[in-house]
């Protein structure tokens, strides 16, 4: 089987594909089971491409575009940072960065009942999990995790959120740590909240630390590993002096 | 209606709450001082005229046409002078479409108070026929991106476009004189315009009532402020307009403060604006010998032989003196020409030409002698004829092809 999967996939696993390319062909990849992820299709016997960025694959059969945007397409199980719009007939309509509003039931909350609807006033920020993306609707959001319990949701209090390209957001996310963070955390302290739809939250004791921390994600954007780590450690110089 | 509220950019309490405890601390968001100004970028196109500004994230396009218009009737000898600003939703989704909103007109008066009633622009010097004709610069800004302070990009945008606008120019003749006739650019060299200084502006915002000022603050920073102030000076330091809107309440010593930075700071920004502006008038300059000397290698064909005529009738006894003196170093530069047109090799035909008396120098007659001449002109390589040919060719080359050519154009 692994050595059917080699034949043609392959030669573009890692690389960048544009919409419309043709990456896999399942007429020689019959009796097994492939998982598509985002930016991918199926037209018969062809699996082709819907966005432009890097094909990649992982063991043993999920396969997906990775792409950076500056709008966020959501995603069940994706958690994310909403920014709440407007309170409406027991739905919180919360903005998270999506081409439509999201919904958030008031209920969806641990011990939330009829009587004790969580009262967000407008532009508070919360770390929210989607739970439906049907075509033609809003998608959904909670405030729990999928045992109903609160665990890491909720709203954000005090600290900085700024917005980021989805790419970055996935890279800040991915183990192990990222340099950015790595090296950032051997010298400050600071709490982080990052969201798939491209918007990170960062708190910390001094104000200063805020600033540095979140310029840094800023500025690593584009950069590799090492020079991350360099500009990092730039930066941290420059302030301690 | 929800697909706009789904495309709004809004700001967190989070945000704004963080925006004014950092400030109490002199710090800002993007690590700035508090008068420290982002980092700025100016590009031209192509045409005359156009500019693109960064200023952060804030980007600006400014472009600048001129047209010839009938004045007003109480300034019958001055041009005038336009502004107009096109917000495009695509900078930022709370611009409409359509009809300009109160940011897009209060924007395009400030720019137009700045420039025009401190008379930065000589408009009489824009004036061809007093009461008839007069040229009109109209200034087209541009919102590419919204970063922040818009007001101080599309102003620098404004300048630079002023700055590397040329317009045709243009002379009165005619039967009763009163005719204006508009020479192309290849015709004449187009005219800048005459710039007395450059006014400059400078937004500052308030926080805290008034007792914190900033300068060029971002989107941000511009979402939480409670006042704003724009200063436009020039680099004397002269204070050429001041628009305050908001109801914020600023104290005299702030805005004394502020005076003081703007002016401090103008120098330095006019200085960046006049080096892009060289650099690109350098480039420019360039480009154009650049064009003339290839189109004098490519039309091989037109200007070369002529030259050879002119040189026989003025010098032919000259002309073996001449050639002696000059054989040795036309040899080498025969070489390379050789190459690149390989119509010099026509040496022994066009001697026979040219000394045909039916043709005496005239630029008419000399056109038609070389259509003949490289019309039945049999490839003959006589290397020694050739080498001294070429090499007068070469040598005068540099010097009379564009007379040839102005003359063409003429007739």
């Amino acid at each position: 089987m692994n050595a059917q999967v080699a034949v043609s996939p392959t030669s573009l696993i890692d690389q960048i594909v544009v919409p419309g390319d043709v990456v896999l062909d399942l007429s020689n990849m019959t009796n097994q089971t492939i998982k598509l992820g985002s930016g991918l299709r199926q037209e018969s016997d062809a699996i082709s491409a819907m966005r432009a960025g890097k094909f990649s694959y992982s063991k043993p059969n999920k396969y997906w575009v990775e792409s950076s945007h500056k709008r966020y397409i959501p995603r069940t199980e994706d958690h994310v940072l909403g920014i709440v719009v407007d309170y409406k007939a027991d739905n919180f309509w919360v903005d998270i960065k999506g081409p439509q509003l999201a919904l958030l039931p008031g209920l969806a909350f641990e011990g939330a009942t009829r009587r004790s609807i969580p009262k967000f006033e407008a532009c508070t920020l919360l770390y929210l999990r989607v739970v439906k993306t049907n075509i033609g609707m809003n998608p959904e959001l909670s405030g729990t995790d999928a045992s109903g319990k609160a665990s890491v949701f909720g709203p954000l209090k005090d600290g900085f959120m700024f917005e980021t390209s989805t790419g970055l957001s996935r890279m800040l996310l991915s183990s192990p740590t990222c340099p950015v963070l790595e090296a950032l955390g051997k010298k400050l302290s600071f709490e982080i909240a990052t969201g798939l739809n491209g918007r990170v939250w960062v708190n910390a004791a001094a104000p200063r630390s805020v600033i540095i921390v979140a310029n840094a994600i800023m500025n690593s954007e584009t950069l590799s590993a090492t020079q991350q780590r360099i500009m990092v450690e730039k930066l941290l110089a420059k302030i301690s002096d | 209606m929800e697909g706009r509220l789904a495309n709004m950019w809004r700001l967190t309490v989070n945000e704004s709450k963080f925006v004014e405890t950092a400030l109490q601390y002199e710090l800002r968001v993007d690590g700035r001082g508090l008068y420290d100004y982002r980092k700025l970028t100016i590009k031209f196109g192509k045409e005359y005229g156009s500019s693109e500004v960064q200023l952060g994230q804030t980007h600006v396009m400014g472009f600048v046409t001129a047209q010839l218009v009938q004045p007003y009737k109480d300034r019958p000898n001055e041009g005038s002078l336009s502004i107009f600003t096109e917000f495009s939703p695509m900078a930022d989704p709370s611009f409409e479409p359509g009809r300009p909103g109160e940011s897009a007109v209060e924007l395009g008066r400030i720019i137009d108070r700045g420039l025009r009633e401190s008379r930065a622009v000589d408009t009489e010097s824009l004036c061809v026929l007093a009461g008839k004709k007069v040229w009109s610069v109209r200034i087209d800004l541009h919102i590419l991106d919204n970063g922040g302070n818009l007001v101080d990009a599309a102003n620098i945008a404004a300048l630079a476009a002023l700055m590397t606008f040329r317009r045709p120019d243009c002379t009165v003749g005619g039967e009763n004189s009163q005719e204006v006739i508009i020479h192309s650019l290849e015709e004449r060299e187009p005219l800048p315009l005459i710039i007395h200084h450059l006014p400059i502006a400078f937004t500052f915002g308030f926080f805290n009532n008034g007792n914190i000022v900033v300068m060029d603050p971002t989107y941000v920073e511009e979402e939480v402020m409670c006042g704003r102030m724009t200063v436009t000076v020039n680099a004397n330091g002269d204070i050429c307009a001041i628009q305050k809107p908001g109801e914020e309440g600023v104290n005299q010593s702030v805005i004394l403060h502020c005076l003081r930075l703007a002016s401090s700071r103008a120098a330095a920004t006019t200085k960046i604006i006049r080096e892009e502006v060289e650099a690109y008038n350098r480039e420019k300059n360039l480009q154009k010998v650049k064009r003339h000397s290839t189109l004098a290698k490519s039309e091989v064909f037109g200007p070369i032989v002529v030259v050879k005529e002119g040189h026989k009738k003025s010098s032919d006894e000259d002309k073996s003196a001449e050639i002696s003196q000059e054989h040795v170093e036309l040899k080498n530069s025969k070489e390379q020409e050789a190459v690149a047109s390989p119509a010099t090799f026509k040496g022994p035909e066009t001697c026979s030409v040219s000394s045909d008396p039916a043709i005496k120098g005239k630029a008419n007659d000399s056109g038609d002698a070389q259509k003949e001449v490289t019309g039945d002109v049999e490839m003959e390589d006589t290397p020694e004829v050739t080498k001294h040919k070429d090499g007068e060719k070469t040598l005068r080359d540099a010097v009379k092809p564009k007379k040839k050519k102005r003359k063409n154009k003429s007739t």
